[in-house]
């Protein structure tokens, strides 16, 4: 028997549906109309507009917190170089002539070094 | 024949009148989206895309006090206090609450600022403190608002004033350190692009968003001690009162290294009150802004030159007949009596100008000036002791003053015989304490700085690393000969007011003043110039200038004692072992 090649294509699943006949193809009885479709559609677009704004706004958010943090840290800082700036007003060397400790010192009569 | 529109039905027409709206609608939008994208978005961004200047912190500046740093100079956030005349609802509050809270800071005739209702923007107070400012909020007022600024605070008042300088009211540097260095200490503000909120908060959303930090200036410090300075600062304050001299400045160096301890002058200024002061002389550095003829003290370099050169030293003789011809001109001694003949020593002991002309003339042919000796004279001050030319310390308003060369016609035998005792040439104090300290380190030439280092950005101090060799004007031998000459200067007549076991050496100036193209024979410049330390080794170097219009000051009565009284005080404050 000889074999010869033509020129008709057949998929593969048409070879198995001749060589199976009993292969079998299941269809839903419930049927999609367009009405439907669209209005999955514009559903799902809107879900999906809806998870968009929730993270636009949620990072919006972070901008806030973000810059009331921000605001904190700058607050903070001036409260930091206030005290910086009291601190040394008060240890300056005008503040320590003034002291009352600088005040009742008196020189010493006698200086002795120790030898080296 | 009809048109198929008139021959239509309704629904056509319809679709037809929908077809055409859109029509419209879709050139419309085409236009705009498309053929003006650009103009839009710009319009846009300009609505929406805020930039905002992140300002750069200007750097502090630090003192020494002892090893440590500490801030002389430091940055305050204040607030201006301004009212919007046409919304303001409670004048008599408002008014209260300001004068009340910002006392001082507050501006005169607050209720005529207010009554200015075409005005939306009317300042009320400046100035006012971060504490004051949150006490005027706490109060609720309406139509008053707060604008933030950053002022220059000095937590030890008017101390180096002049070194420091002060900052105006464009945030730019004016003389001293802050206007030498004032690209350095105001870095580079930052810059923030971002789509903003209505109320400028910066939003992430968008991508143009731009986030470049400044870049803070250095925190610079100074190689001046605090305690070295206040002391200086009172010792010339004092001096001046005893000696009813009008200026004074001193300056305190480590020879060893060339960093200024101290540098004082007088009358002074409050630089967080620069705008008080009526004469702007004040803010000028002395030291380094104004030159002089320095008179005697130059006659330590003129020794030097000779000995460096070998034609003199401390112990050779000349016949001293308080007179002594150059050319045309007969030059004197302001000392009569010690004739005959002395050393140099004794010379420069008694401040002989004859001595130093015949310096100058041994450093030629022997009795002449020659140009071969102007040259060696030129050579020592102006190359190797750098005088008349800038020293390049890290203060505003440097001068170069004057040494004339040879080479000018003016440079003959009479000048630089005048030079040898200080006439004749101009020079700042810091020239001469520079050129001075060589004589007494080992023969070694720093460069003047007042700089020690930087305070990294965690607050740590980093010293300066030493990026240049010192050159050497003369040599080892010369420089320990002329410590001795002028240990042996000041102890002659001075050594009880020294404290006992040190090492100390110095020379008086009195310079002339010209005026009018000839010497005032009523105003003169008292100068004390020395050093101190152990035999061993010289720990600083003090220069004293006195001066006042129509004084005549004298370095050995008006501007010794003052140096006497700061290197008492340094000698205990080094913490020097005295010896025997």
């Amino acid at each position: 028997m000889s074999y010869q090649r033509n020129q008709n294509f057949s998929s593969r699943r048409q070879q198995n549906w001749s060589r199976n006949q009993n292969t079998v193809a299941y269809v839903s009885a419930i049927k999609l109309g367009p009405v439907t479709h669209t209005v999955l559609i514009a559903l799902m677009i809107t879900i999906l507009g809806l998870i968009y704004l929730t993270q636009a706004t949620r990072a919006t958010s972070y901008d806030y917190a973000t810059q009331k943090i921000d605001s904190q840290i700058a607050e903070l800082n001036t409260q930091k170089s206030d005290l910086e700036i009291e601190n040394n007003k008060l240890n300056s060397l005008e503040a320590a002539k003034n002291s009352t400790v600088a005040t009742t010192m008196t020189a010493p009569a006698t200086t002795t070094y120790v030898q080296q | 024949m009809k048109l198929e529109l008139q021959k239509g039905s309704r629904s056509k027409i319809l679709a037809a009148v929908v077809l055409s709206t859109m029509a419209v609608f879709v050139g419309r939008l085409f236009y705009l989206q498309i053929i003006q994208h650009g103009f839009y978005v710009d319009v846009a961004n300009k609505e929406q895309v805020k930039r905002l200047t992140i300002p750069a912190k200007r750097g502090l500046i630090y003192a020494m006090d002892g090893q440590d740093p500490v801030p002389l100079v430091m940055n305050q956030t204040v607030y201006t206090v301004f009212a919007d005349p046409q919304t303001i609802k409670d004048d008599a509050k408002i008014i209260d609450t300001i004068k009340r809270i910002a006392g001082g800071n507050a501006r005169d005739g607050l209720q005529a600022l207010l009554d200015k209702k075409d005005s939306r923007y009317q300042i009320l107070a400046t100035k006012v403190t971060r504490v004051q400012a949150d006490k005027i909020k706490a109060e609720d007022l309406s139509g008053i608002g707060f604008q933030e600024e950053s002022q220059r605070v000095y937590p030890e008042g008017s101390l180096a004033a002049q070194t420091l300088g002060f900052v105006d009211y464009s945030g730019t540097g004016r003389y001293g350190i802050e206007d030498k260095l004032n690209d350095r200490l105001t870095g580079k503000d930052g810059l923030l692009q971002s789509v903003t909120d209505v109320s400028d908060v910066p939003l992430t959303i968008g991508n143009n968003n731009i986030n470049k930090p400044a870049v803070n200036g250095d925190n610079i410090v100074l190689s001046i001690d605090r305690n070295v300075q206040s002391h200086v600062e009172q010792a010339l304050a004092d001096g001046l009162k005893r000696t009813g001299a009008t200026k004074g400045s001193a300056i305190v160096v480590d020879p060893q290294t060339g960093k200024i301890m101290a540098m004082a002058n007088l009358p002074t200024f409050n630089p967080a009150k620069f705008n008080e002061v009526t004469d702007p002389a004040a803010f000028n550095n002395g030291a380094v802004s104004s030159p002089y003829e320095p008179g005697s003290d130059v006659k330590t370099l003129t020794m030097a030159t000779g000995i460096d050169k070998g034609v003199v030293t401390a112990n050779s003789t000349y016949v001293n007949t308080d007179h002594i011809q150059v050319d045309d001109r007969t030059i004197s001694n302001a000392t009569l009596g010690q004739t005959g003949t002395i050393t140099f020593q004794h010379a420069l002991n008694w401040s002989l100008n004859t001595g130093f002309v015949t310096v100058a003339q041994l450093l030629g042919d022997g009795t002449n000036i020659t140009r071969g000796a102007r040259d060696t004279m030129y050579d020592y001050f102006y190359n190797r002791f750098h005088l008349g030319q800038l020293t390049g310390i890290e203060v505003a308003g440097e001068v170069t003053g004057t040494i004339i060369s040879p080479d000018e016609v003016d440079g003959n035998a009479v000048k630089y015989s005048n030079m040898s005792f200080g006439q004749g040439l101009d020079v700042t104090m810091v020239q001469v304490v520079a050129a001075f300290s060589s004589l007494v380190n080992g023969g070694k030439y720093y460069q003047p700085t007042v700089l020690a280092g930087v305070m990294d950005t965690n607050g740590k101090y980093v010293p300066n690393k030493v990026t240049s060799s010192p050159s050497n004007p003369i040599s080892a031998s010369t420089a320990s000969q002329l410590r001795e000459m002028t240990h042996v200067a000041r102890s002659t007549f001075y050594s009880g007011v020294d404290k006992q076991g040190y090492y100390t050496g110095g020379k008086t100036g009195t310079s002339q003043v010209v005026k009018n193209g000839g010497y005032a024979d009523d105003e003169s410049v008292g100068t004390y110039l020395g050093y101190g330390g152990s035999a061993d080794l010289s720990r600083y170097v003090i220069m004293v200038q006195v001066s006042g219009d129509h004084k005549t000051l004298q370095g050995a009565r008006d501007a010794l004692p003052i140096f006497t009284d700061i290197s008492n005080w340094m000698l205990d404050y080094l913490k020097i072992q005295p010896k025997g």
